[in-house]
C-alpha cells in the first residue's frame, strides 16, 4: 500500500492535497483521479469559470499520473 | 444505566415533533431496553439480514448506507441519539440496506414482541412511531434532491445545516459547533463524490470563512453564508406537531 497526493488544478490555480490518501493498487489511484478530475470538471464547468481541471497524482513527491480535463465548446456562426 | 436515562433523547425528540402525553412517555420509558455497546464503524444489522429487534441510539452516531454490486457505498443518512433508524424493520423483515456505527455507541435494543404489544396497547404510540418513519422517508426525500441536484459544497452545506438542526432538538449543540464524525471517505460516500473531491469541498468552506471541520466536529463561521450555500428549508424534518 503506498501513498498518493491529488493535486488540483483550476485554470491554473492550484489546490494542494498535503494528507494525501493511501491505495492498493495504481488501477485504484487511476480510477479515483479519473472520477475526481470528472466530478469536479463537471461542477466547475456548470459555474462557468474555470475551463480546464488537472489532476496531478503524486505517490510521495514523484510524478505518478496526470488527467486532464478540457472545456471546448464551438459555437456554430449566427451570421 | 437507569431505565429513564435510556430513552431520554428519544423523549426529547418526540415532545417536539409529536403531540405525546406524559402517559405515552411513561409507556416508552417502560419498553425493555437491552443496552448494548458497539465500537465504531460496526454493523449492528445487516442487508439482507432478518431482524428481530429494532436499536435505539443512546450515545453516538449511526449511519444507513448500501453497497452497489462494484462495491461502491452510499450513505443514505446519518443518526444521532434518540433516533431508531432501523424502526422499520417491525414491519419490513429482511434489511435492504446496512445500519452501521460511526463511531463507539451505546444501543438500545427493544425486541420486535414488545414493540408490537406497546403499539397495540396505546395506539396513540403507534401513530407517532408511524409519523416517525414517515419524517425518515421525507428526509430521504431531501437526501436525494441534495445528492442528485445540488453542486457539492451546497451538498454538503446541506448535511451540515440537517445534522445541526437535528442535534439542536437533542441539546447537543455547544456554541456554533457540534459533533459530525464522518471520515472524508465518508463525507464523500455521503455526498455521491470521490474522497479526493471531498477534501476539496471541505477546504473550499473553510477557504470562504463558511465552516471549519477539525476531529469530528464541524464548527460554523458565518452562519449567513452557511443557509445561503445550502438553501436550507427545514420543513421537511416536521419539527413540531402542527407541521
Amino acid at each position: 500500500m503506498a501513498r498518493f497526493h491529488f493535486h488540483i488544478e483550476e485554470n491554473g490555480r492550484l489546490i494542494p492535497d498535503e494528507e494525501g490518501k493511501e491505495f492498493f493498487s495504481g488501477d485504484q489511484v487511476r480510477k479515483e483521479a479519473i472520477a475526481t478530475g470528472a466530478s469536479i470538471a463537471r461542477e466547475a464547468f456548470m459555474t462557468g469559470s474555470p475551463c480546464r481541471v488537472v489532476i496531478d497524482v503524486r505517490e510521495e513527491d514523484a510524478p505518478f499520473l496526470r488527467v486532464s480535463i478540457t472545456l471546448d465548446i464551438e459555437e456554430k456562426d449566427e451570421g | 444505566m437507569s431505565s429513564d436515562v435510556i430513552p431520554a433523547a428519544l423523549v426529547r425528540r418526540l415532545r417536539t415533533t409529536s403531540a405525546v402525553t406524559d402517559e405515552d412517555i411513561k409507556a416508552v420509558d417502560a419498553l425493555p431496553f437491552s443496552v448494548r455497546e458497539y465500537p465504531a464503524e460496526r454493523n449492528i444489522v445487516s442487508d439482507g439480514q432478518r431482524a428481530t429487534e429494532c436499536c435505539l441510539i443512546i450515545k453516538g452516531f449511526c449511519a444507513r448506507s448500501k453497497t452497489t454490486s462494484e462495491g461502491r457505498q452510499q450513505i443514505l443518512s446519518i443518526h444521532i441519539p434518540g433516533e431508531i433508524p432501523d424502526l422499520m424493520s417491525l414491519h419490513l423483515h429482511v434489511m435492504d440496506h446496512d445500519l452501521s456505527t460511526l463511531t463507539p455507541c451505546t444501543l438500545g435494543f427493544i425486541n420486535h414482541d414488545a414493540l408490537r404489544l406497546l403499539h397495540r396497547r396505546q395506539p396513540n404510540l403507534a401513530d407517532m412511531f408511524w409519523r416517525d418513519t414517515l419524517i425518515d422517508a421525507a428526509m430521504f426525500r431531501e437526501w436525494i434532491v441534495n445528492v442528485g441536484q445540488r453542486p457539492a459544497p451546497a451538498r454538503l452545506a446541506h448535511v451540515i445545516v440537517e445534522l445541526r438542526e437535528r442535534l439542536k432538538v437533542i441539546g447537543r449543540i455547544e456554541g456554533n459547533s457540534f459533533e459530525m464524525p464522518l471520515t472524508q471517505e465518508q463525507i464523500g460516500e455521503a455526498l455521491g463524490i470521490t474522497a479526493v473531491h471531498a477534501n476539496r469541498v471541505i477546504k473550499q468552506l473553510r477557504q470562504e470563512g463558511i465552516v471549519a471541520f477539525h476531529r469530528g466536529r464541524v464548527e460554523v463561521l458565518d452562519e449567513n453564508k452557511l443557509l445561503e450555500l445550502a438553501g436550507f428549508d427545514g420543513r421537511y424534518l416536521h419539527l413540531s406537531p402542527a407541521l
